[in-house]
């Protein structure tokens, strides 16, 4: 296989052709194809799309610069590899650096076949331009009378485009389009937003009461975490003397005070651990490990007339405030 | 509750990673016997001239030896002998479930990295390198705690990630070794010359086309072997136990171990953020641009790989492996035991200050009093805490203007060396608030729970 050319290849293969075809000597030796884009309009389609590219380049550069039979690419007649493609155009634009290149939609067509004669390679007609002469087989003749072909294929154009686009009467219509496009998509939207409104308020809310009753004082002896209502309403139910001292039931929410996770209560090691960074708590809600900065908050919890323990989500109660010693935050064992 | 390390099918597919290490180093022994040329072997066995591919080719039979057995002896795997022998699997576990030795473990890979870039970052250290971490890998699937948690849908990616980051770090500083030693000699850089160029069209588009295509055929293939990683559904009332954050948050998550949601969730994140971006405008200089060196910015890239490997890339290994039940650490071949106890007793410095320092009590803001006497209060009782904060920030970037970074003060003027000084500080808040932890089980500096205000 065949090196590939890199960067450097490319540069010096482009300085060389620049210097040949300054000194035109590249002229005598386009005998060997003297006119190969011209004579076989057929064989470029059937080339791949960058052999198109280049000779359609090619073709073109010529027609600007020289009469097509001293043109110093026009020896390179098919060019096989995108670094030679390169190479081509590059010594083209360097052929014809001198001259500046004329505006096509400003110039006059008198000017222009003047212009052409010198024209460098920034004044070739458009690449979709220059596919459909050569589909159409035309190319033959664009390339033959290069010089004048040029303006000829340009100049038609651009007014014919000018033409369709003032026309008030489709711009209008257009624009009508466009109104009725935003008007739908406002009115979407909208109906979009207030679907999205009404998604906030659900006919049924599986949400459980904030004030329920978790049974008789009975049910939770002294130095016991229950665990039963975490699942269901997210609080331990606590009796335990370590507080302080007294013997007391209260309800903790089982919420870190770090970053909300729900610890879990361990009986091996009788302490709250959430699995999140690793804050323990002591049956009493007090944080003693980890990152959790204050205890975890007590809820609401009373006796019923019934007899029955009564929880109140809806209070928090939180120790480094000193709202433990709210008489709604605990209920005396003692005394039930 | 006994689960067996080896199983016929652990064996059979070991044996086919055994055989992806085989065909590797087959061609790199071809490689090494075509490029490396020889060396003499010791006097004791010799001292005769051989070709370095020999030890290659050694390796390489081993390989052959290990795959045939891993493909022969599957079918009795309680008889199966290549095995982690336990003392090796206690000591790792030893080594790496403590934060403190885990954290001086990165640091010292960060270390060597650094100091022995010119050793490790060349071509045959490169392949020694992963040869050494693959057989590690193949060796410890042979333990079942370990695949666990390696073979976890959700952690098969980060030791791919591992793998990459290891050769992308290797290979950054294979090129900077090659363009110190050209700026050394009064060259320039390597890319100036212009030799890694391609033509977008054909080369670079063709090229992205393939690996677009392969990459895609990967994810179907992966999607279809590894199932998705699906839990339970979401309750606000149960936390999953660990409960881990994305892969790529689980350095964040182990900040939050260390710092209050507030400063390690938010003040944190967005400061590595808004730093990242204000790095142009601090870095004065104008070398290294647009080119591979180490020599030309040793401090911009030391300071980058220590924000990145010990700090980012390790707490993510941490967080990831070695993170379990409860959030204790656990070593890598150590079962997950939800009951494993670690005492994690911490203190805040208020409480160091005036319960040890003054045997005093701590001062407690009054109820009845008013808001804002009870902030008096609250400020008294922090003071030591603030104190050392305020002097943190404060002081110490006018010290390290008069003292280490002199030069830097110098060449940035106040504003910048003042941004420049406080996003140091601020990086190395972590690593010092984690050292206070280890050794003092320091839990806060400034503890206003009542204010939701910790650091």
């Amino acid at each position: 296989m065949a090196k590939k050319p890199n960067t450097d290849d490319i540069l010096s293969k482009i300085r060389k052709q620049g210097a040949a075809s300054s000194d035109g000597e590249a002229a005598g030796s386009s005998s060997e194809e003297p006119a190969t884009p011209v004579e076989k309009p057929k064989a470029a389609p059937a080339g791949g799309p960058a052999d198109i590219m280049a000779k359609i380049r090619a073709q073109g550069a010529a027609a600007t610069a020289k009469p097509a039979d001293d043109a110093p690419v026009a020896k390179k007649s098919a060019p096989k590899n995108p670094a030679d493609i390169m190479a081509a155009i590059r010594a083209q634009g360097a052929g014809g650096t001198a001259a500046k290149p004329a505006k096509p939609e400003s110039a006059a067509p008198a000017k222009k076949t003047a212009a052409a004669t010198a024209a460098p390679i920034g004044d070739l007609p458009p690449v979709d331009e220059m596919l459909r002469q050569m589909k159409t087989g035309s190319i033959g003749s664009a390339t033959v009378s290069a010089a004048s072909a040029k303006p000829v294929l340009k100049v038609p154009v651009k007014p014919a485009k000018k033409a369709a686009t003032a026309d008030a009467s489709t711009r209008r219509g257009f624009l009508s389009w466009f109104s009725a496009g935003w008007a739908f998509l406002t009115v979407t939207s909208g109906a979009w937003v207030l679907g999205l409104a009404r998604y906030m308020f659900p006919n049924v809310l599986v949400e459980p009461p904030s004030q329920f009753k978790v049974g008789s004082p009975s049910d939770y002896p002294l130095g016991s975490v229950s665990t039963k209502y975490t699942a269901s309403n997210g609080i331990w139910i606590v009796h335990t003397d370590q507080y302080k001292g007294k013997s007391l039931i209260y309800a903790l929410a089982s919420v870190c005070t770090h970053l909300g996770c729900t610890p879990s209560w361990l009986e091996g090691e009788q302490k709250f651990k959430c699995p999140c960074h690793g804050s323990g708590f002591y049956m009493t809600g007090i944080n003693f490990e980890g990152p959790a900065p204050r205890p975890l908050e007590r809820v609401g919890l009373s006796v019923a007339p019934d007899g029955m323990l009564e929880v109140d989500k809806s209070v928090k109660f939180q120790e480094e405030k000193g709202q433990w010693e709210d008489s709604k935050s605990f209920v005396d064992a003692s005394l039930v | 509750m006994h689960h067996p390390n080896l199983t016929s099918d652990v064996i059979f597919g070991l044996g086919f990673l055994y055989l992806v290490q085989l065909v590797m180093n087959f061609f790199w022994t071809i490689r090494s016997l075509k490029n490396d040329g020889h060396c003499r072997l010791p006097s004791l066995l010799g001292g005769a001239e051989v070709p370095v591919a020999m030890w290659w080719g050694l390796y390489t039979a081993i390989l052959t030896m290990l795959t045939a057995a891993h493909f022969t002896g599957y079918s009795s795997p309680d008889s199966f002998l290549i095995l982690l022998p336990d003392w090796f699997k206690s000591a790792v576990d030893v080594s790496v479930s403590d934060p403190k030795y885990f954290f001086a473990q990165t640091i010292a890979v960060f270390a060597a990295i650094i100091l022995f870039r010119r050793q490790l970052a060349t071509d045959t250290a490169g392949w020694i390198l992963l040869n050494a971490s693959t057989m590690f890998l193949s060796l410890s699937l042979t333990d079942w705690d370990f695949r666990q948690i390696v073979g976890k849908p959700d952690n098969v990616p980060i030791v791919g990630m591992l793998f990459i980051v290891g050769f992308f770090t290797w290979l950054s500083f294979k090129k900077a070794n090659e363009n110190d030693a050209r700026l050394a000699q009064g060259l320039g850089p390597l890319e100036g010359e212009n030799n890694e160029k391609v033509l977008v069209w054909p080369d670079l588009v063709y090229t992205e086309l393939i690996v677009m295509i392969g990459l895609t055929a990967f994810l179907f293939f992966w999607g279809v072997c590894l199932e998705a990683p699906l839990e339970e559904p979401a309750s606000s009332v149960k936390t999953p136990n660990p409960s881990k954050a994305p892969w790529y948050f689980l350095g964040l998550q182990e900040m939050l171990v260390y710092y209050d949601p507030w400063l390690a969730g938010v003040v944190f994140p967005s400061t590595i953020l808004g730093g990242m971006m204000a790095l142009p405008y601090i870095d004065f200089n104008k070398k290294g641009n647009g080119y591979y060196t180490f020599n030309e910015r040793k401090f911009a890239i030391s300071v980058f790989l220590f924000g990145f490997l010990p700090l980012w890339v390790g707490m993510i290994v941490l967080g990831t492996f070695l993170r379990g039940p409860n959030w204790n650490m656990f070593g890598i071949y150590e079962y997950w035991d939800v009951h494993k106890l670690e005492a994690l007793n911490n203190v805040n410095l208020s409480e160091y200050f005036w319960l040890y320092g003054l045997g005093m009590s701590m001062p407690v803001p009054d109820a009845s009093d008013s808001f804002f006497g009870q902030l008096c209060t609250i400020i008294y009782r922090e003071s030591p805490g603030i104190l050392l904060t305020l002097g943190y920030l404060l002081l110490l970037p006018s010290l390290m203007a008069m003292t280490v970074f002199r030069n830097f003060a110098f060449r940035m003027g106040f504003f910048r060396f003042m941004v420049f000084a406080n996003l140091v500080l601020l990086m190395a808040a972590l690593p010092a608030k984690m050292v206070l932890r280890w050794a003092f089980n320091l839990k806060y500096l400034v503890a206003i729970p009542e204010y939701f205000i910790n650091i």
